[in-house]
């Protein structure tokens, strides 16, 4: 193996995990991978700084243990599922893609040479997300988790292990998502391959998400050895590595021998899996790329085609459509919005403090928070899906036939996002409330998630002055904490809100004060992005722009009111 | 008319383009020339619009193309030098996006859709991917869409690249069909046989700045060379290609250049 040419292309692969096409010439790809590891050094700076007060003095010895387990099953939980995620994000930098096959194929490249290139940069992506998700809470919990009296050579081995277990854990998930994608790749050809990956990565995604939101806590010695566990003990991983942990750990109790088995059996069994499975499909694969298209839509017509509006409103929305519908990248991203949501939904539904609060069992509260939830991370998905650009490059064609003017467009740029985004959540919602719950409170409540869906909508779009998939991506102008805030924010708004409704559907004064108030927000919202489209600053934008270091401060003209 | 007034495009200290000046008639098919990077592809995006002028002015049938440039727009198409397109979509979605983006009525740009694809022999690959397709059947699709809303100015960025010995025959006929209805056509590319044969007038640019703006006929005459390809290497070619050649077999074979 040339180790020259092991040297570029492992440096190559281990930068391009994120397609660079859809960048902005300004846009910065270090910025953007800066972002994604302080985002994950910020997540271990939360979970370490309950170190530093633990344990709480009011604690039992037994209760200190029991909270001390679930913290270490936490730990081990949360990064499998970071690993789960980076592993179905990267799940189309696997396979080297054509056009890298096309530029290395007549190159005096070994095959061995890419293919070891591509697994070490695969396995240094993996441990840097694993060390950067760990780097603080490692130290900060190594002294906690030392079996007592066993001195300085405790502490060393504890943190060894921690770091073994977490290592492990994270290989056994991101090997089993290989080990699906190599199986796959290796039994459909090609085509098929490429459009079962979108739904194997979907599936993935709420596998992951349900499996970390749903799983029960099984963390003190007596649910450990409880026989109606074992069950779900057998199923579960995080449990396996837990087990392990405590193994390495020197901390080991009889009930967390057969888990520490199953760890082991289980990494055995997976890493072996996946990497035979990865090896043969990867030299199929690097053989069926450059004979097959990418992207082959089904050689008959479909004559159908309603309009939605004027002809660029219904170019743009049949446009965004088949966008979504035919990129595997948007729809993965899409995936994780709805992903969240579905978390989010199936976390509230096991709020206990909501369930409380049902008078009338036939209405599920839970329900229709949930609703709201599914509705806000659908249509704000939707929204940051059609900030990512589909083949750049060919955005000139909007270009050179913008033959309306620039609030035509802005109109049009909104008609998708109803569409695409609001449409298919109300309508889902209206079968689901209208079979659940009586007439009246579900044609309520749907009125509310209307209007609710339309203000998220036009809120989502402000100042939003891109035809979806045609502008370049520029990293780093969202501040991830700010979102991550006003995310916990609007989820507290929506439960608040959810109750108050609840309340007024016992009562139709109240209910239309409630209708009355949510419609003039929507409309205010909707006259505000109308207002926008017709004022001078609106233009179709092609190319992302980094804000501006210097503000404007926006003072107005006496009596003109600020927009 | 197109007239292009001085027109200089520069990237940072880089000129690109420098002064230009020269008109396109209606019934003619102007050429325009000039080795890589000489600026050609930057003036045609210049006069679509794609590009911002540092300075001077494009005018069209004597009105400024920023001035209105929706109307501009509506009256001009375009090919561009690379196959750039949407390869997700089908040919025949991708034009009637076009049509639409464009707004044409409906049935008129399904009938104009339905006639260019058989004529341009897609129509039975009209529901395929345009990620199958050949480069020369997006070059295809691409002209299709620059004609279909009929236009008066048609910008033709190298329109042969791709294509197959029988299209190209077509596309050639069809270039000088389209001049003698009353269109003004630039056409911009390396084949300087085809150029030779196509265009009544050609526009030479070199290092970003114009050489010749002439007829073929008027430029032969002056220069007293037998044909356009003559004409190119005197005027935008400053290398001898004879010595470049036997140095460049030299670097290969001996690992080093003779001067």
């Amino acid at each position: 193996m040339n180790k020259l040419q092991f040297r570029v292309l492992y440096r190559e692969f281990l930068f391009r995990m994120v397609d660079l096409e859809l960048l902005s010439v300004q846009g910065d790809m270090t910025k953007l991978l800066g972002q994604f590891a302080s985002l994950l050094i910020f997540a271990s700076l939360t979970f370490s700084l309950p170190a530093l007060n633990f344990p709480p003095r009011w604690m039992t010895p037994a209760q200190v243990t029991a909270l001390l387990w679930s913290i270490e099953h936490f730990l081990i939980a949360t990064t499998m599922l970071v690993i789960g995620l980076f592993a179905v994000l990267s799940w189309d930098s696997t396979f080297p893609n054509k056009h890298d096959v096309m530029v290395l194929a007549p190159l005096p490249v070994r095959t061995r040479t890419l293919f070891f290139a591509k697994v070490s940069a695969m396995a240094a992506a993996l441990g840097i997300t694993v060390v950067t998700v760990n780097a603080l809470s490692s130290v900060t919990w190594t002294s906690h988790i030392v079996p007592a009296g066993s001195g300085f050579l405790g502490v060393v081995r504890s943190f060894a292990a921690y770091w073994l277990t977490m290592f492990a854990s994270g290989t056994f998930l991101y090997c089993s998502v290989l080990g699906v994608q190599g199986l796959t790749a290796l039994l459909l050809p090609r085509r098929v391959f490429l459009r079962v990956s979108a739904f194997l990565q979907m599936a993935a995604f709420c596998l992951f998400l349900c499996a970390y939101f749903l799983e029960p806590n099984i963390n003190t010695p007596a649910a450990l050895s409880a026989t109606q566990n074992q069950r779900a003990l057998a199923w579960l991983p995080d449990y396996w590595f837990l087990g392990l942990f405590h193994a390495l750990n020197g901390s080991l109790r009889p009930f967390y021998v057969p888990l520490a088995q199953r760890a082991v059996a289980g990494l055995a069994i997976v890493a072996t899996g996946a990497a035979g499975f990865f090896v043969l499909s990867y030299f199929r694969t690097l053989r069926k790329i450059v004979e097959e298209p990418d992207i082959v839509p089904g050689a008959r017509g479909w004559g159908w085609t309603p309009s939605f509006g004027n002809s660029l409103d219904t170019a743009v929305v049949w446009f965004s459509t088949r966008t979504l519908l035919r990129s595997r990248q948007h729809r993965v991203m899409l995936a994780f919005y709805s992903g969240v949501g579905f978390a989010f939904a199936f976390f509230l539904m096991h709020a206990g403090h909501l369930r409380e609060q049902v008078v009338n069992g036939r209405i599920s509260i839970e329900l229709m928070v949930s609703s709201l939830v599914m509705m806000c991370t659908w249509v704000v998905g939707m929204r940051v899906v059609f900030s990512m650009p589909l083949t750049l490059r060919a955005n000139w064609v909007f270009q050179t036939t913008a033959v309306r003017s620039p609030s035509e467009y802005l109109k049009a740029i909104r008609r998708p996002l109803f569409v695409l985004g609001v449409t298919p959540v109300w309508i889902l919602s209206a079968g689901l409330f209208l079979w659940l719950f009586p007439w009246r409170p579900a044609a309520q409540h749907l009125v509310v998630l209307l209007l609710w869906g339309l203000i998220v909508a036009y809120l989502s779009l402000h100042e939003f002055q891109k035809i979806p998939f045609t502008c370049s991506y520029l990293p780093g102008k969202s501040y991830f904490h700010m979102t991550f805030l006003a995310a916990v924010g609007l989820l507290v708004l929506m439960v608040r809100g959810v109750l108050i409704e609840y309340r007024a559907l016992q009562n139709p004064a109240s209910f239309a004060v409630m209708t009355a108030v949510l419609a003039a927000v929507a409309l205010i919202a909707r006259w505000r992005a109308v207002s926008y489209a017709a004022s001078e600053a609106a233009t179709v934008e092609y190319e992302d722009r980094p804000t501006p270091a210097i503000l404007p401060l926006g003072l107005n003209r006496d009596g003109v009111w600020p927009v | 008319m197109l007239e292009l007034r001085n027109v200089s495009k520069s990237f940072s200290s880089i000129t690109a383009v420098d002064n230009v000046s020269f008109n396109a008639r209606p019934g003619e098919v102007t050429g325009y020339l000039g080795p890589n990077g000489s600026g050609k592809s930057t003036t045609m995006k210049m006069i679509t619009g794609l590009l911002e002028m540092t300075s001077g002015e494009i005018l069209f049938d004597g009105q400024r193309i920023d001035r209105d440039p929706i109307a501009y727009k509506q009256r001009m198409g375009y090919v561009p030098e690379e196959p750039h397109l949407y390869a997700h979509l089908t040919g025949l979605e991708y034009l009637v996006m076009v049509g639409q983006l464009r707004n044409l009525p409906s049935k008129q740009t399904a009938d104009r859709i339905d006639g260019l694809l058989r004529l341009l022999g897609l129509h039975g690959d009209r529901h395929v991917g345009i990620s199958s397709y050949s480069k020369g059947m997006r070059q295809k699709i691409l002209l299709s869409a620059a004609l279909l809303h009929n236009p008066d100015l048609i910008l033709l960025d190298e329109p042969f690249s791709g294509l197959d010995v029988a299209s190209g025959l077509v596309l050639r006929s069809l270039i000088q069909e389209l001049a003698a209805r009353g269109k003004v056509v630039l056409f911009s590319s390396h084949e300087l046989e085809t150029v030779e044969r196509v265009c009544s007038r050609v526009v030479i640019l070199h290092r970003g700045k114009m050489v010749a703006d002439d007829s073929i006929e008027h430029l032969r005459t002056l220069m007293s060379l037998p044909t356009l390809e003559d004409i190119f290497s005197q005027l935008a070619v400053e290398q001898d290609t004879a010595v470049v050649s036997r140095q460049i077999a030299d670097l290969i074979l001996n690992g080093r250049a003779r001067e």
